[in-house]
């Protein structure tokens, strides 16, 4: 590569330094003081950090170091009695020392892990049903010319404007009904149709040229081939960043999963959260055990966002700037 | 009859059944059936039969079907509206909470953006670490909360100022503090998300605009209020109906942090009380259906009020220019 520059390659150069030294952001200085100026955000920084720190370390926590004042800012002694108390014998009861949670709940048949796959379970038998039927009716409403279309667009769209708890009663009546109270039923259809998720696929199709599908009509294909053979896979950027927020948004569900659920076996980690809490409340030794399964709700969402950062944020601001 | 074919399109000419409504015939319906029916049942039936429950009478002994039960016309409104204090005082505190939560929210939001808004490696892990909150569980982060607010020397907040000496503090028992808790947690938890959208907004914004300003002479401060605050007002517009929406909808701090001992919600004298709770309160601890319903129908009116109050005041402020 040649190292002489041209004239005009040199002005470029200075103009592209000039614009990202005082041009990409209108507040920094490069000085001392934006330095110093940084100093809040690593304070913020601290804040946003500490009850995740706290969260880690309390779970390895034992029954006696959590009753110390003032509290211990690092574990003395890491200990796994919160998830699995080897000393703890139901028969012979000694001073600090607990189930630990995977000892807890003995009438469920696989203790806490119940409550871990009823979050999976629901989560994604959501994820996958309602990203199927809305990516279906939005090829519908945005490719497809029927009558009545401009009415059903407008009620689906419609609808977001309405807070869901609006619906909380009746729907709870609705279940009741159906006799659907206390099982997968309750959890999964109710959630399923999402006036977000078609909204927010139809807008990204309607930016996809009609003639790519009008083309393959033409050749023959049936309307389902076009959906699997074209729509979908066009559609896999949009659907992905849906599949996350979906996923997520169902994970940290709390109301809804609280009121159609009365028996134990049924909870999902939010709500089985909620009762190990509302069954220790006041007593500092429980707090270990409650950190712990705390843990195991947040690890799930946390890691799908770092495995899909990108699109994560993608999604974010597509949905929100369109 | 004559236009209804000819607005369906040469095609739909001489068919029959479905292809009079639509060119792509039966599998229109098909493909769309699955989302409208659930939709239907589910989503558009319950809103509908909670305007209904919202003017009967309903409880555990009482449902609409029978005799001295039924429809009490404007009687859950009228006593929500002038005579339940407990709703006024959800009311009061939601308000409160919602303006807190939303302008702090906002500026913390729009501060975070600005200040990490270069694309150093020090910037991208830092804006990791702030959005964290918006994708870790809720019940999790409250109950977190729970024990740096807790009344006695354990409590992380007591432990800390118990280093200068301050005896501990009942913080969830203190009356003025639930409200300045919650609106903390909403910030620290909501933040990171309206960043997020704050920094999209700011790439937005074409380089040249502030090339020219400085060329003009502007300083930061003039760069800021003349180009980077106009230019952000859809997101800032955004942010807020979507932020105030939220807030509107708090539920889970409160049921956690601020139970009462008699299987109520809000905590001493109320002083968390808030729309969502007060709602499952009256529908799921007192079984009054007909008056939850009537709470949830307030709740929407207000939401629906504030966003197109929003939006006018926003348009109006555009037509100004």
């Amino acid at each position: 590569m040649s190292t002489v520059l041209t004239k005009s390659q040199i002005k470029k150069n200075e103009a592209l330094m000039e614009r990202s030294g005082s041009f990409s952001n209108p507040f920094e200085k490069k000085s001392r003081s934006s330095k110093f100026g940084r100093i809040p955000i690593y304070l913020l920084t601290f804040i946003m950090i500490a009850p995740y720190y706290w969260m880690i370390t309390s779970s390895f926590k034992s029954v006696k170091e959590l009753q110390v004042v003032p509290p211990s800012i690092w574990p003395k002694k890491w200990i796994l009695g919160n998830y699995y108390d080897r000393n703890f014998d139901p028969l012979n009861y000694q001073q600090d020392v607990m189930q630990g949670l995977f000892q807890r709940y003995p009438d469920l048949k696989f203790g806490f892990f119940r409550f871990i796959f009823n979050s999976f379970f629901v989560n994604i038998s959501i994820t996958i049903l309602t990203l199927f039927i809305g990516s279906l009716a939005a090829y519908v409403v945005s490719k497809h010319r029927f009558k009545g279309k401009k009415a059903v667009y407008l009620i689906i769209i419609g609808s977001m404007m309405i807070p869901w708890q609006v619906g909380l009663i009746p729907g709870f009546l609705l279940m009741d009904q159906f006799g659907w109270l206390n099982t997968f039923w309750a959890y999964i259809v109710p959630a399923l149709p999402k006036a977000f998720i078609v909204f927010f696929l139809t807008q990204y199709l309607t930016s996809i040229p009609d003639e790519l599908v009008e083309a393959a009509r033409i050749d023959g294909a049936s309307e389902f081939t076009i959906y699997f053979r074209i729509i979908l896979p066009l559609l896999k950027p949009a659907l992905i960043a849906m599949m996350i927020f979906t996923a997520i948004g169902e994970w940290n569900n709390f109301l809804w999963p609280l009121i159609i659920t009365t028996s134990q076996d049924m909870a999902t980690l939010p709500v089985a959260l909620a009762n190990l809490r509302n069954s220790g409340a006041g007593n500092i030794g429980t707090q270990g055990i409650i950190m712990a399964a705390s843990l195991i709700t947040s690890i799930p969402t946390i890691a799908l966002y770092f495995a899909t950062q990108k699109h994560f944020i993608r999604g974010i601001a597509l949905s929100g700037l369109k | 009859m004559k236009s209804e074919i000819s607005s369906v399109g040469p095609q739909a000419i001489g068919k029959k059944g479905f292809r009079r409504f639509s060119e792509t015939g039966i599998s229109t319906y098909l493909m769309l059936s699955p989302f409208v029916l659930l939709f239907i049942v589910f989503s558009v039936y319950p809103v509908l039969a909670s305007l209904r429950l919202s003017f009967m009478r309903y409880n555990a002994i009482c449902n609409p079907d029978q005799a001295p039960c039924g429809s009490v016309g404007f009687g859950n409104y009228a006593t929500l509206i002038f005579h339940d204090d407990r709703f006024h005082k959800a009311l009061s505190n939601t308000v409160l909470y919602v303006i807190g939560a939303v302008i702090l929210g906002m500026i913390a939001s729009l501060s975070l953006a600005l200040a990490l808004q270069e694309d150093t490696r020090a910037n991208r892990i830092l804006r990791v670490i702030f959005f964290l909150p918006s994708v870790t569980s809720g019940i999790a982060v409250v109950l977190v909360w729970g024990w740096v607010f807790r009344g006695d020397g354990v409590g992380l907040l007591n432990a800390f100022l118990n280093i200068f000496g301050v005896a501990p503090i009942e913080w969830l028992a203190t009356t003025w503090m639930a409200i300045p808790i919650l609106i903390f947690m909403s910030i620290w938890g909501g933040a990171g998300f309206g960043m997020i959208l704050f920094l999209a907004g700011l790439n937005s914004i074409p380089a040249m605009y502030y090339e020219a300003a400085v060329i003009d002479g502007a300083g930061p401060r003039q760069r800021f209020r003349y180009i980077t605050l106009p230019l952000l007002r859809p997101v800032m517009v955004y942010v807020g109906i979507t932020g105030i929406i939220g807030a509107f909808q708090i539920f889970e701090g409160v049921y956690l942090l601020f139970p009462t001992s008699v299987g109520s919600i809000g905590g001493l004298r109320d002083m968390a009380l808030m729309i969502v709770p007060y709602l499952y309160d009256s529908g799921f601890n007192k079984f009054r259906l007909g008056y939850a319903s009537a709470i949830a129908w307030i709740l929407f009116a207000i939401i629906f009020l504030v966003s197109m109050i929003n939006l006018r005041i926003t348009r109006s402020l555009e037509d100004l220019k």
